[in-house]
């Protein structure tokens, strides 16, 4: 499966949300990145047809998906921001519904929905409310009526929002399960989501793409530019100000920062491997400011 | 659809809420009931024991096909008694045994009031409907001959209309006088329905589940018209429990269903009923009507609900639009302003209205009766409501075919 954005853009008020994106993914996790309001949620909701986008074209496996029209959707698992469902369907019974919006046969959607329910461990949870599950659980209800139909495309916006850890390295996992033979795409802005699982990082910002390449990738490119700077508290509030900081913790008397520039940012700065975050930070940020 | 359907009447109407407020309200209808017969009936066996023991004695003497030998043995009893209190002087005593009730005044206005009036109203009624018919006539030549040619057609349509019309039989009509009048009945279904509908397109939005529907096959148009279809089998169902909770309730209450095969115009409200139904047929035409206007106002509520994004908004506006429907009809009640009067589709709520007087609109030119006009501009209304729901709603831009397709790069 190959998927084409080409020149997609929207304007809200005049206001670019998503400018001239262009972008080719084939099967695999791709992680969209970026701050909110970065335009990530926009290019999805264009891309499933809820946004009507100002100009540009989707192409999916060289057919433009405005003449794919209903089919299209037949290929796509979606999954909604902050999604809450309906509070009085069991979990099953909501399944149910939404293999019937997918025209899934319902012989064919029971067993489906037995598979899945196994997979995302709700099996238990199967005759919930969903209003009596916790976010986590209705997160997994939310990826799983997304894989229902079995699609070549799915589609994650911030799914692991308001998770604790233990469920979003559960939902990471999941997402890594559901990843073989398709496109995932997985919007987020929580950089840890996407450093252990995504195959490429779409670097979205001011609705531009910024970068798209492998982790490893965008890692090496500011390679020498990250670096470990200990500092005393009265060098932090001069130098703090001018640095783009992206962590810092303290050691005995010391401060520990991690520091990213084109130059060294001091004597005794060394030179440390970048991790995404740094990229991302590289990219995006202005700097910790005071 | 049967499927998507019955997933929307579990989403939005099989909820305990409703249920609760359906019982609730089925248990103050039939309290309004008893009220009504406690208040207007003076036969009622509760509050009148005498008077419903002699109506009903005297009601196998008279009831029934009217006779001339039953209109002089009637007058043979009330004569005297309209004599005796006619200078108020007569015996106040109220354990007299030469009367049926225990005193002559109260015999006198149980007479008067069951069995007189009535019988008077019946035997006569042919022959003012004769007088109707034959006035219609001449004012059929006279706009004839000044070639007034709507007026000439309304003349027509009365003469028709009247023609042959009279009251063989003398019966119980309190039950059917009231039961086919009744409209609070109306309001409670409407508050319901107000209330289980608020939620059928706001819901979607209050749980996020808006965007999700439009991303898969069947949940942009065909589910919008699975919610209407799954709305308008709630108005049925909740309209259809609650007219035959009325029926029920006032057969129960006033015990008895006498003259049910009786025409319509044997109720004097009724007398110049605009359509020639038995009271029965016309209590079945009157439901039928009553449910589709509450199915109009229901795709009003939906339309307004379907604009907002949380359910407080429409609910208050879908109560200010029943507040001013109710009160432009009551405005309208009596009123010449026959077009005014139909357009408001409550009118097919509490329809009453529409069947006791003969009225009509000029449909270019030609006169049709209100009730005509008004389930004509009902249907109208309905259609127009489910193309606005149907069509103005969000849709998928993909299946639309127009995602930026104006400006392709």
């Amino acid at each position: 499966m190959n998927i084409l954005f080409k020149n997609i853009s929207k304007q809200y008020k005049g206001k670019y949300a998503l400018k001239n994106f262009s972008s080719s993914l084939d099967n695999g996790v791709y992680g969209l990145l970026g701050a909110n309001g970065a335009g990530k949620t926009t290019l999805i909701n264009i891309f499933v047809g809820i946004l009507k986008s100002d100009m540009g074209s989707i192409v999916v496996d060289g057919m433009d998906t405005r003449e794919m029209g209903l089919d299209f959707l037949s290929h796509i698992g979606y999954m909604p921001q902050y999604p809450r469902f309906y509070k009085n369907f069991t979990v099953y019974d909501f399944l149910l519904y939404i293999s019937t919006l997918k025209s899934i046969p319902s012989v064919l959607a029971e067993k489906r929905i037995k598979e899945l329910l196994d997979i995302v461990n709700l099996r238990d949870a199967a005759h919930k409310k969903i209003g009596a599950l916790s976010g986590g659980m209705r997160q997994r209800v939310g990826i799983a009526q997304a894989m229902l139909n079995d699609p070549d495309i799915l589609i994650l916006d911030e799914p692991t929002a308001g998770l604790d850890p233990q469920e979003r390295i559960r939902f990471r996992n999941l997402i890594t399960k559901f990843s073989g033979n398709r496109v995932v795409l997985l919007a987020t802005h929580i950089v840890s989501d996407v450093e252990f699982i995504a195959n490429q990082v779409i670097l979205l910002k001011e609705g531009q793409l910024i970068k798209q390449d492998a982790p490893e990738v965008l890692m090496q490119e500011i390679e020498g530019k990250v670096w470990l700077v200990s500092a005393n508290d009265k060098i932090l509030n001069e130098k703090a100000p001018h640095l783009k900081i992206s962590n810092m913790y303290r050691e005995n008397q010391c401060i520990q920062l991690r520091v990213i520039d084109d130059h060294k940012p001091a004597e005794n700065a060394v030179c440390v491997s970048p991790n995404l975050e740094d990229v991302f930070l590289y990219y995006n940020s202005e700097g910790e400011q005071w | 659809m049967v499927n998507l359907i019955k997933y929307e009447l579990k989403k939005h109407f099989l909820k305990r809420s409703i249920l609760i407020a359906i019982l609730i309200f089925s248990v103050i209808n039939f309290i309004k009931i008893h009220s009504i017969y406690q208040e207007n009936s003076y036969i009622a066996e509760s509050t009148s024991p005498i008077w419903h023991e002699v109506y009903w004695k005297l009601y196998d003497q008279f009831s029934g096909v009217i006779t001339q030998e039953k209109i002089e043995e009637l007058l043979s009893i009330y004569r005297p008694l309209e004599q005796k209190t006619a200078d108020l002087t007569a015996s106040t005593r109220t354990d007299d045994p030469n009367t049926y009730t225990g005193n002559v005044y109260s015999d006198y206005y149980l007479l008067t009031r069951y069995y007189v009036q009535p019988m008077e109203y019946a035997y006569m009624y042919q022959f003012a409907a004769n007088d109707i018919v034959g006035t219609a006539q001449n004012n059929m030549i006279f706009y004839d001959e000044i070639g007034n040619k709507y007026k000439y057609r309304e003349n027509q349509m009365i003469a028709k209309l009247f023609a042959n019309r009279s009251i063989t039989d003398l019966s119980y009509t309190e039950m059917y006088q009231y039961y086919l009048e009744y409209d609070f009945s109306s309001l409670l279904v409407l508050l319901i329905c107000l209330y289980g509908l608020v939620g059928v397109f706001v819901s979607e939005k209050e749980a996020d589940m808006d965007t999700l529907l439009l991303t898969t096959v069947s949940g942009g148009r065909k589910t919008v018209l699975a919610k209407i279809i799954a709305s308008m089998l709630f108005i049925f169902v909740v309209c259809l429990w609650f007219w035959l909770l009325d029926f029920v309730g006032f057969s129960i209450i006033f015990g008895s269903l006498e003259g049910a095969a009786l025409p319509i115009y044997t109720l004097k409200s009724f007398e110049n009923a605009c359509i020639n139904l038995s009271m029965s047929q016309y209590a079945i035409v009157s439901a039928v009507i009553k449910t589709g206007g509450m199915m109009v106002l229901g795709e009003i509520f939906l339309l307004i609900s379907s604009a907002s994004k949380n359910a407080m908004l429409p609910f208050s506006a879908n109560l200010v639009v029943t507040g001013i429907a109710i009160l432009h009809k009551e405005i309208m009640e009596g009123s010449g302003y026959i077009l005014a009067k139909i357009a408001n589709p409550f009118i097919l709520v509490a329809n009453s209205e529409l069947f006791r007087q003969t009225e009509f609109v000029n449909f270019l030119g030609i006169p049709v009766q209100s009730y005509v006009g008004a389930l004509g501009l009902g249907i109208l209304m309905g259609i127009v409501f489910l193309f606005l729901l149907l069509f103005t709603g969000r849709k998928n831009a993909i299946v639309k075919g127009k995602a930026g397709a104006n400006n392709e790069l």
